[in-house]
């Protein structure tokens, strides 16, 4: 600002050039209406410009700070910081990521109790993160709470109850706050919106978690050398998509693969110049308070429309300018995000009516228009802005291409990673998960179902269960009359993740401590310690529950193998995929039949190897058009249809290996 | 066409050099403060940098010494207000700076008026603005203000926390056939209904037309607590004032 010339003062201007006074009292001269309306007509226009930029700006950025990051605002405001000198305006703390529409004309904290928390009474109840833990207060919201003690909340709002990013699930204490209020009508069970869910009752304890969690990021095993053929292009300074010019060179050339999973949700950065991955991240889906599986979520979104989409585009928003910020990228280097998820998953995202899904015969709305002729592929591609996403404004989204009913462009995105197709005599893929996947592929046949195991290898419904977040039992082994474990992180035990439960069934089950139907050898036990010291413990109940889960896993590894025309020792090569896959201990899955019974040395894990699919993508275009045609030719099962479903189902249930013949 | 240095004032020759980046546009307002007296150029400048008491000085001084209203009005602050509108449009400047401009232009604008009555020219309207009791958000209010004083409403702003007394005796006092309300947390929405109902006790609710804003506003909102109209944003807003003065008009006729 230094160093610009000062203007004029007034009284040079008073005189002309000869240094004289104005002339004082000069006669007005009168103005003709038309002409001043037509002066008032092109400040109007001037000013219209002005209001649409400023509607438009309201969506990133806060009104009310100015040009040097300083608040006018004449309210309190939770992103205001000490002045940088003294006397000066509030300093803005907060980032331009927010959409500041309903901010700026909207409400703020009410309930004036919370305004005071020393004024409220302090008695004998609490509330934690599972962490921490704060004396429960009269009025203060769970958001305060999060804020004390230091858990992160995502809110684009100001917790006005609008922008429905701040979802908790409350663990414990669901009494101790105050009903729901009208924002949180879409919110059923023991989800609230941490604004608006207040203490009322300070004897009750309240537990609560945010709906992100970060699960352990499987690091990307191989990164395959894919010959760089994406749709980006960058000639000189020139960005091109598809031979379209986008933008001019601002640096970096940018995609972004997601792995949408039902439990868990990936996203890889990739230089799409150099084809290497930049950045990595990983969190859980937040569309968890619309259920855990995906029949759940569909028949939320019929009730609740754009809940789910909200949640999910905020979230993957969220990491994008997180990681913009920390990295100094701008969102406008990103021209491509490639998506691979299951049929709802992707649909979701992409905003689509996903009913059909959920009913008879679970074909999405994009399937049934494919097999009507009406379009070419299940594959789609939209731009980023029509669904909110922060990227670049040309930059466009590819949904990967659905294969049949569930099964969808997350197997569709192992394909191309494994090359299943490309394999020598007979492969296998197998994608645990909430939905677990099966194709078997040889002699230019392919066949796939999808297995609806639900989410109790991921914690959903198990007491100690949980997904593979730090503290998370990863291992079990039976040793001198007690558990040995270790957990992720190394810390101290929390719950079990798949990949230990398979472990604690397949040694209890060896052990003689319970029977292949899943009852403790003492007929009256209800449970068994797991970490005595923490108080884990695996319930009768749980191991029903794997029962089951594990029996989907079964079933559609046994039907699609039978209907293929092979045994379990016949398949050359096994591939492993999935969030917990990479941890799982073989030989203990085959022995509690998780898995088909192959042969160790032919079972390959490739981790998650729906992103580094969706990756691979996104670095060639042929590669995308060859995975477009071949998903045509995947024959599918409906598992449920098969006449014998049910015998198959009920001899799954047992925790025993798979037969070696199938008949 | 002219050339920067045909420019006499140093000041906005750097503000053309940093921030008018588009050809035609640096051509045109060049072309446009070229043209302009020096007197008209600090005019500009002032308005630019967000300085109404500079802008209200130089105004007096230039219809003082005899310089024609329309002169002022094209070559001093609409010629000001769009290098305003092009720094806003390219994120050099924010809403806070624009409305300082604006009020600066105000300024300016407050020593044509009385050339305006004496031309016979009627305003447009006069509206009573403000923010209701215990509300203290103000952007969105001043926005429509800013709007309003450029499609020729003369606007009378009572600013934020305002109670119902200070609506009514503003109404009044000025004789405002409109009042806006303004009102973003829904804690503060009912106060808009209740200064209402203070009209309506006080039989003053016949003479004026009442319109009612903020994001949470609805139009049924508006209508359960007996308001005239409410307006999605600033330029609606300027819409619906022009509408309410019509039917009040013609109600008065009736």
């Amino acid at each position: 600002m230094s160093g610009r010339p000062k203007r004029g003062t007034t009284d040079e201007l008073w005189r002309d050039s000869a240094g004289r006074p104005p002339p004082l009292n000069s006669p007005m001269k009168k103005i003709d209406k038309a002409a001043y309306q037509e002066r008032l007509d092109r400040i109007t226009a001037i000013f219209k410009d002005m209001m649409a930029h400023a509607t438009e700006q309201a969506t990133y950025r806060c009104p009310y700070k100015n040009r040097f990051d300083e608040c006018t605002a004449r309210f309190g405001c939770r992103n205001q910081r000490k002045p940088r000198e003294a006397g000066g305006l509030l300093v803005c703390g907060g980032d331009d990521k927010l959409d500041y529409r309903s901010a700026w004309e909207t409400e703020e904290a009410p309930l004036d109790v919370s305004a005071d928390p020393a004024g409220g009474s302090v008695t004998g109840g609490s509330v934690t993160d599972g962490t921490t833990t704060q004396p429960a207060v009269i009025g203060k919201s769970i958001f305060d709470y999060a804020d004390d003690l230091a858990v992160q909340v995502p809110t684009s709002c100001f917790r006005n109850g609008i922008c429905h990013e701040c979802i908790v699930e409350i663990q414990q204490g669901m009494e101790g706050l105050a009903p729901r209020t009208k924002p949180e009508s879409f919110l059923r069970e023991n989800y609230r919106l941490a604004c608006q869910a207040r203490v009322i009752d300070p004897n009750v304890d309240v537990a609560f978690a945010p709906l992100r969690r970060t699960p352990k990021i499987l690091t990307v095993t191989e990164e395959k050398e894919t010959a760089l053929d994406p749709v980006v292009s960058r000639r000189g300074d020139d960005i091109f998509y598809d031979g379209e010019l986008v933008d001019q060179f601002r640096g970096h050339v940018y995609g972004l693969a997601i792995d949408l999973g039902t439990t868990t949700v990936v996203m890889d950065f990739v230089d799409l110049e150099t084809g290497k991955s930049v950045h990595v991240c990983s969190f859980e889906n937040p569309q968890r308070f619309g259920g855990s599986d995906v029949m759940h979520r569909i028949s939320y979104d019929g009730a609740f429309e754009d809940e789910l989409w909200n949640a999910i585009i905020n979230a993957v928003n969220h990491e994008i300018m997180d990681w913009c910020e920390r990295t100094g990228t701008v969102r406008q280097e990103i021209y491509e995000i490639v998506v691979a998820g299951n049929a709802t998953m992707r649909d979701l995202f992409f905003r689509l009516d996903v009913q059909s899904i959920g009913q008879k015969p679970y074909k999405s709305q994009i399937e049934n228009e494919y097999l009507a002729g009406e379009r070419e592929t299940t594959a789609l591609t939209i731009g980023t802005r029509r669904l909110g996403l922060r990227a670049n404004p040309k930059a466009r989204v590819y949904g990967m291409p659905l294969i049949a009913s569930h099964v969808g462009g997350d197997v569709a995105a192992d394909l191309a990673t494994v090359e299943l197709a490309a394999q020598p005599g007979v492969s296998m893929l197998v994608d645990v998960g909430t939905n677990t996947e099966v194709v078997v592929a040889g002699n230019g046949r392919m066949i796939t179902a999808s297995c609806p195991a639900g989410p109790a290898f991921e914690g959903g419904g198990i007491q100690y269960g949980m997904p593979g977040y730090e503290g998370a039992i990863e291992s079990l082994r039976w040793d001198d009359g007690r558990f040995a474990w270790s957990t992720i992180g190394g810390t101290a035990p929390q719950g079990i993740c798949g990949s230990g439960l398979i472990d604690l069934l397949a040694e209890l089950c060896r052990h003689g401590m319970m029977s292949p139907k899943g009852v403790f050898s003492d007929r009256k036990q209800f449970e068994v310690a797991v970490v005595a010291e923490s108080g884990i413990t695996l319930s009768r109940q749980d191991a029903s529950n794997l029962a089951q889960a594990k029996a989907a896993n079964y079933c559609g590894q046994y039907i699609v193998l039978r209907t293929f025309g092979v045994a379990p020792g016949d398949v050359d090569r096994l591939f492993l995929a999935g969030g917990f896959a990479n941890y799982v201990d073989v030989r203990n899955a085959i022995d509690i039949g998780f898995l088909a019974p192959v042969p160790e040395d032919r079972i390959v894990k490739v981790g998650n190897a729906a992103v580094q699919g969706a990756r691979e993508i996104l670095l060639s275009r042929s590669r995308r058009a060859e995975l477009e045609a071949l998903v045509k030719d995947i024959e599918h099962i409906e598992l449920e249809t098969t006449p014998d479903f049910f015998e198959v189902f009920v001899e799954a249930c047992q925790f025993k290996p798979m037969p070696g013949m199938l008949v | 066409m002219a050339a920067l240095n045909d420019i006499a004032n140093d000041f906005l020759k750097d503000e053309i050099e940093e921030f008018i980046e588009r050809p035609n546009e640096r051509t045109r307002i060049i072309d446009a403060f070229a043209r302009a007296t020096p007197a008209m150029q600090e005019i500009s400048a002032a308005l630019i940098d967000g300085d109404n008491g500079t802008v209200d000085t130089l105004t007096r001084a230039a219809l003082d010494e005899g310089v024609e209203a329309l002169e002022v009005m094209d070559d001093g602050l609409i010629a000001g207000m769009s290098v305003v509108g092009i720094k806003f449009r390219e994120n050099f400047i924010f809403v806070p700076e624009v409305l300082a401009c604006a009020r600066a232009m105000k300024a300016g604008m407050a020593h044509i008026e009385p050339i305006l009555s004496a031309s016979g020219i009627e305003p447009v309207g006069t509206v009573i603005m403000g923010t209701v009791k215990g509300d203290l958000h103000d952007i969105g209010k001043n926005l429509c203000i800013m709007m309003l004083r450029g499609a020729g409403f003369v606007v009378h702003d009572l600013g934020v926390d305002t109670s119902e007394d200070e609506f009514m005796d503003a109404v009044e006092e000025h004789e405002a056939p409109l009042l806006g309300m303004s009102a973003l947390l829904t804690t503060t929405m009912p106060n808009m209904g209740k200064t209402i109902d203070a009209f309506i006790d006080n039989d003053m609710r016949e003479d004026v037309k009442i319109m009612v804003g903020g994001a949470s506003v609805t139009q049924e909102f508006a209508d359960d607590m007996g308001a005239d109209g409410t307006a999605e944003d600033a330029v609606g807003c300027v819409e619906l004032a022009q509408q309410l003065l019509q039917e009040l008009k013609q109600e008065q006729e009736a």
